[in-house]
């Protein structure tokens, strides 16, 4: 990407017009030249074909006119298209270096201009607002030159031909350039007027409905109508004003554009019948007159363009115009490695409207000494940790981080020094993984890959954040796939053999085993079927429906119908529930229709009112049985499965095992106690069964049985890296609040910084993970980083080296935590006000 | 497994029902119109735990709210590593609806002393579909300022006047 030294925000719209576009646009006014004079022959070619060729009836010339007629459209058609792209070509590389440059420079901007923008201001920013930008930079230069050279050609050659017929039949556009957009502003303001009106007819409408209960209660159905009734008229007058005016716009364009032959034969006629006007040249003006219509109107229309974008570059650009507040870098000196010592001195932040957020803060810590920042909410404490961790501009005094001032540092002296973990700690779409080197990665870009993180350091800060057993579930519900962990199967195999032997009995209340005799309440209605995994697609869950060998087998068992219109009241039941709501994948939880079908699901719904069962369409009875299939009773609890149709199925799954054996005995491996099920999570495959409870406490006791078998098989490491995989979803909401915690204070410790801020880091953490944090900052990084904690809790502060209790934006208590205690001040009343 | 199949009747929705039944009769959900209650019928949960097992721990927060279907439970608290029982909690009782709100630790451990059945609401749940209620908000914090009233009301209608240290905790519906 071009770097620029002009701000990307003061960069005016034409400055991307040529740039780096220098070149292409060279070559498009070269293709534009020839275009035009391929688009002049033809009207040539016409004249001489009709007076030369026709005329004087010569064979030859007719062929060699056409032939020449036709070489010039080719042409003409052909370089079109290659204008077309050479102007898509740079629209697209402008917009696409718009939207990186704007979106390089907006996520530098200071929070405080966050807190006032909309997300959605900003998105429809870089997603839509930009791209008339980039398709006006396309045509900036070919579409005037083509269309103007166009038309002094053809203008140039008309006038040659006749002047006086040419200026006539030229002298109606300048008529439709002006009347034709003085109509279109008209039926503009009528548009506006009929928006504003629908909103006051809609609103009306609105409150009429929700107050109905008073309008049938006092009977005022006469007086609503009255008023209904006037908005309703005023919207007929704009309605039918708006309407003229449009169509106006249509009807006279089109009158104009036929007035032209018109006037041709008429006057062109005469001077043709008087010999003045050669009958060749006569056509060649009706043909250049249709011709000319085009280039005036994308002339028109490229000025619309060429406003569009200009103000809407403009208003984007100048929204996000603002300086920034912090050097990205500074390649005048190496980047500072600092000790991590902080020294602030009559500190004081007042916002742009003028609040004074801090006032005077004074206070030093050695290098890795810890200091707890406690007050009431709104006492400054989060506010000074973010302006020492150089996330807010103070206004007034110094911080200095190892000597250095934190006003003067770059991002990436930061990036180098220090860890952050915030209040509320976001996580992005990808793996855990990825999230946990998301700190570190910065560090890596600095420093190159010197720094590359090992597994170790990985699990070691999983286990010290207490994630490491979540990440290891996360683990332990994936499906390992045949080709990337085969060997591992074995170990797994003897796990569950252990399992089974130690645990088996303990924890039978909390999973149901597969037992060919029962039936599973928490596997679908296709593993109860099979109680075994498909070794050909035919037989997958996405192939069953249209396997005739396994429709056959449903309506043998009698099954078909039941399944189809088990789905079907799945369907309802959802439907009934659900339809009205935006869909969220957290409602789909529950139900086997996924958050992707729910259009599908909710159409079918709406046919099942009105239409037979056996009447629907193929397509949406397949997807009635695909959904049956899927359906687990023990967690899709809308509808209950009928216990006749779970003893048919429970006869159904001995049926199959029998006809299969016979006609394909290699499709299916069904479920052993020795073999490894590829289509189960490791989970299900050491439990051999399926778990029954969503009780955390019961989950964390399976867990923990399992951790230890798997401890003895040694692959516990496996697994995690396994679990390390797991997708945390869009802002991470897979994962829970303590989770997203945990792991937002895993990838600062990965990245072991000198100084280390953290604000209200614990906060979503239960006690126990909570003392297990505070543990390891008295003891792993107590002397190794300075530590500055904002801190809602005051049980665990204890420890720290120094406790500034604030109010009011001022320190109004400082020293460790003993003296504070013992000077029985606003801490001991803090800490008594706990008891 | 689903109680409508353990009582062996033909009914195809019947936890849902139940489950709709249930949270019509408990005064946190009172002010929610039937349709919208639906949905949180469908979210909740049947969970079944055994004598002893913890329902929720002192200090954790665990975001869920219970109705006890069947089975009762100790509420406990623990001060200083002694475990001092409060009271019982017997079928047809609902609390946790103020973890439901925001996040909040437990004050109390729930320890089940039979085995039991209960009906969860996640807190998790309960916010996603409060976002598509949003006029629901006004309501449901009317349910809240009534419960807590409610609560204190009863309490000093029921302390003795005598208890000192009683008199200077009132007043937990001034916050």
């Amino acid at each position: 990407m071009k770097k620029s030294s002009i701000p990307i925000v003061k960069q005016p719209l034409s400055s991307w017009v040529l740039g780096e576009n220098l070149k292409l646009q060279i070559i498009l006014v070269l293709i534009i030249a020839i275009t035009v004079f391929a688009r002049v022959i033809p009207l040539e070619m016409q004249k001489r074909i009709i007076n030369e060729a026709i005329n004087l009836r010569k064979m030859d010339l007719l062929f060699l006119y056409c032939g020449i007629y036709l070489v010039a459209v080719l042409l003409a058609s052909g370089l079109k298209y290659v204008i077309t792209i050479l102007q898509t070509l740079i629209s697209e590389r402008v917009l696409a270096n718009m939207r990186k440059g704007l979106f390089e420079h907006l996520i530098t901007l200071p929070l405080s201009f966050y807190r006032k923008a909309q997300p959605g201001m900003v998105v429809s920013a870089l997603v839509t607002e930009l791209t008339s930008a980039g398709a006006y930079v396309g045509q900036a230069i070919s579409t005037p030159i083509i269309n103007i050279l166009t038309l002094v050609t053809f203008a140039g050659y008309l006038v040659f031909q006749n002047w006086l017929l040419a200026v006539i039949s030229f002298a109606i556009y300048p008529i439709i350039i002006f009347l034709i957009p003085m109509l279109q502003k008209r039926a503009n303001l009528y548009n506006k007027k009929r928006v504003d009106n629908t909103r006051i007819l809609s609103s009306r409408i609105g409150e009429a409905i929700t107050g109905i209960h008073e309008i049938q209660g006092n009977g005022t159905f006469r007086v609503e109508n009255n008023r209904f009734g006037k908005i309703v008229d005023e919207m007929l007058r704009i309605r039918i004003i708006w309407t003229l005016y449009k169509q106006g716009v249509k009807v006279g364009n089109n009158f104009f554009v036929n007035l032209g032959p018109f006037i041709i034969f008429i006057l062109g006629g005469y001077l043709a019948m008087n010999g003045q006007l050669e009958l060749g040249a006569m056509v060649a003006f009706l043909s250049a007159q249709e011709k000319l219509y085009d280039p005036w109107k994308e002339l028109i229309d490229f000025y619309q363009v060429y406003m569009d974008a200009s103000v809407s570059y403009k208003r984007t650009m100048e929204y996000f115009d603002m300086p920034v507040e912090f050097l990205l870098e500074d390649h005048s000196r190496p980047i500072y490695d600092l000790d991590g010592s902080i020294e602030v001195k009559d500190l004081s932040f007042v916002t742009d409207s003028g609040i004074q957020l801090l006032e005077n803060i004074s206070l030093s810590l050695k290098p890795g000494e810890t200091l707890a920042l406690v007050g009431f909410s709104g006492s400054g404490k989060s506010t000074l940790a973010l302006c020492i961790g150089q996330l807010y501009k103070y206004t007034d005094g110094h911080i200095y981080i190892g000597e250095k001032e934190v006003a003067e540092m770059t991002k990436q002296d930061m990036v180098n020094n220090m860890g952050f973990v915030s209040q509320s700690p976001f996580i992005f779409s990808g793996t855990i993984e990825e999230n946990l080197l998301y700190s570190v990665s910065a560090l890596q870009d600095l420093k190159g890959d010197i720094l590359l993180t090992s597994l170790d350091d990985k699990i070691a800060v999983l286990h010290q954040t207490g994630i490491f057993l979540d990440v290891l579930r996360f683990g332990l519900n994936t499906i390992l796939s045949r080709e990337s962990h085969a060997d591992l199967t074995e170990q797994l195999i003897r796990v569950r053999e252990n399992f089974k032997r130690e645990y088996g009995q303990k924890l039978a209340d909390y999973f149901e085993f597969f037992d060919e005799e029962r039936f599973l309440y928490h596997a679908s209605v296709a593993d109860n079927l099979f109680l075994g995994s498909a070794n050909t697609p035919d037989f997958a869950e996405s192939g069953l429906i249209h396997n005739p060998y396994f429709l056959e087998f449903l309506s043998q068992a009698e099954l078909a119908r039941p399944l189809i219109s088990l789905g079907a009241e799945l369907i309802k039941q959802t439907v009934d529930i659900l339809g009205s709501l935006s869909p969220d994948a957290i409602f789909f939880e529950q139900s086997p229709i996924t958050l992707e079908e729910w259009d599908d699901a909710r159409r079918i719904a709406d046919q099942l009112k009105r239409t037979r069962l056996n009447q629907m369409h193929k397509n949406d009875q397949d997807y009635l049985l695909r959904l049956a299939l899927r359906f687990k009773p023990g967690s899709h609890k809308l509808v209950s499965l009928p216990p006749i149709l779970e003893r048919l199925i429970l006869d159904a799954r001995s049926l199959f095992r029998e006809k299969i054996a016979l006609d394909h005995p290699n499709a299916f491996s069904f479920y052993k106690i020795s073999e490894y099920i590829y289509t189960q999570t490791i989970l299900n495959n050491i439990l051999f069964g399926q778990v029954t409870t969503s009780n955390p406490k019961a989950l964390d006791l399976i867990n923990q049985s399992i951790i230890q078998l798997i401890i003895e098989e040694d692959f516990l490491e496996t697994i995690v890296e396994i679990g390390m995989q797991f997708d945390v979803g869009s802002k991470g909401d897979r994962l829970s609040g303590g989770q997203r915690q945990k792991l937002a204070i895993a990838r600062s410790f990965l990245k072991a910084p000198r100084l280390m801020i953290m604000d209200e880091a614990t906060s979503a953490l239960d006690n126990k993970s909570q003392t297990r944090i505070q543990n390891l900052i008295d003891t792993r990084w107590k002397g190794k980083s300075t530590i500055i904690s904002v801190v809602h809790r005051l049980d665990i502060i204890k420890n720290y080296d120094k406790v500034a209790v604030m109010k009011a934006g001022k320190i109004i208590e400082l020293g460790s935590y003993d003296e504070l205690i013992a000077r029985k001040g606003v801490l001991y009343e803090l800490v008594g006000g706990k008891k | 497994m689903s109680l409508s199949a353990e009582k062996n009747e033909p009914c195809q929705t019947c936890e849902f029902q139940e489950n709709l039944k249930i949270l019509r009769e408990i005064y946190f959900f009172s002010e929610i119109p039937i349709e919208s209650l639906k949905v949180f019928a469908y979210l909740c949960t049947r969970e079944k735990f055994r004598e002893g097992d913890y329902l929720f721990t002192q200090d954790d927060d665990d975001g869920q709210a219970f109705y006890i279907i069947s089975g009762s439970a100790d509420l406990i608290y623990s001060r200083d590593g002694v475990d001092q029982i409060i009271r019982s909690y017997e079928p047809g009782i609902f609390f946790g609806g103020l973890t439901l709100l925001g996040n909040t630790r437990r004050l109390f451990s729930m320890r089940a002393t039979t085995e039991m059945i209960c009906l969860i609401l996640s807190r998790d749940k309960f916010s996603r579909a409060m976002e598509q209620f949003p006029a629901l908000m006004p309501g449901m914090f009317q349910s809240i300022v009534d419960g807590i009233r409610q609560w204190e009301e009863q309490f000093l209608a029921d302390r003795s006047e005598g208890c000192v240290s009683c008199q200077k905790k009132i007043g937990v519906s001034l916050l």
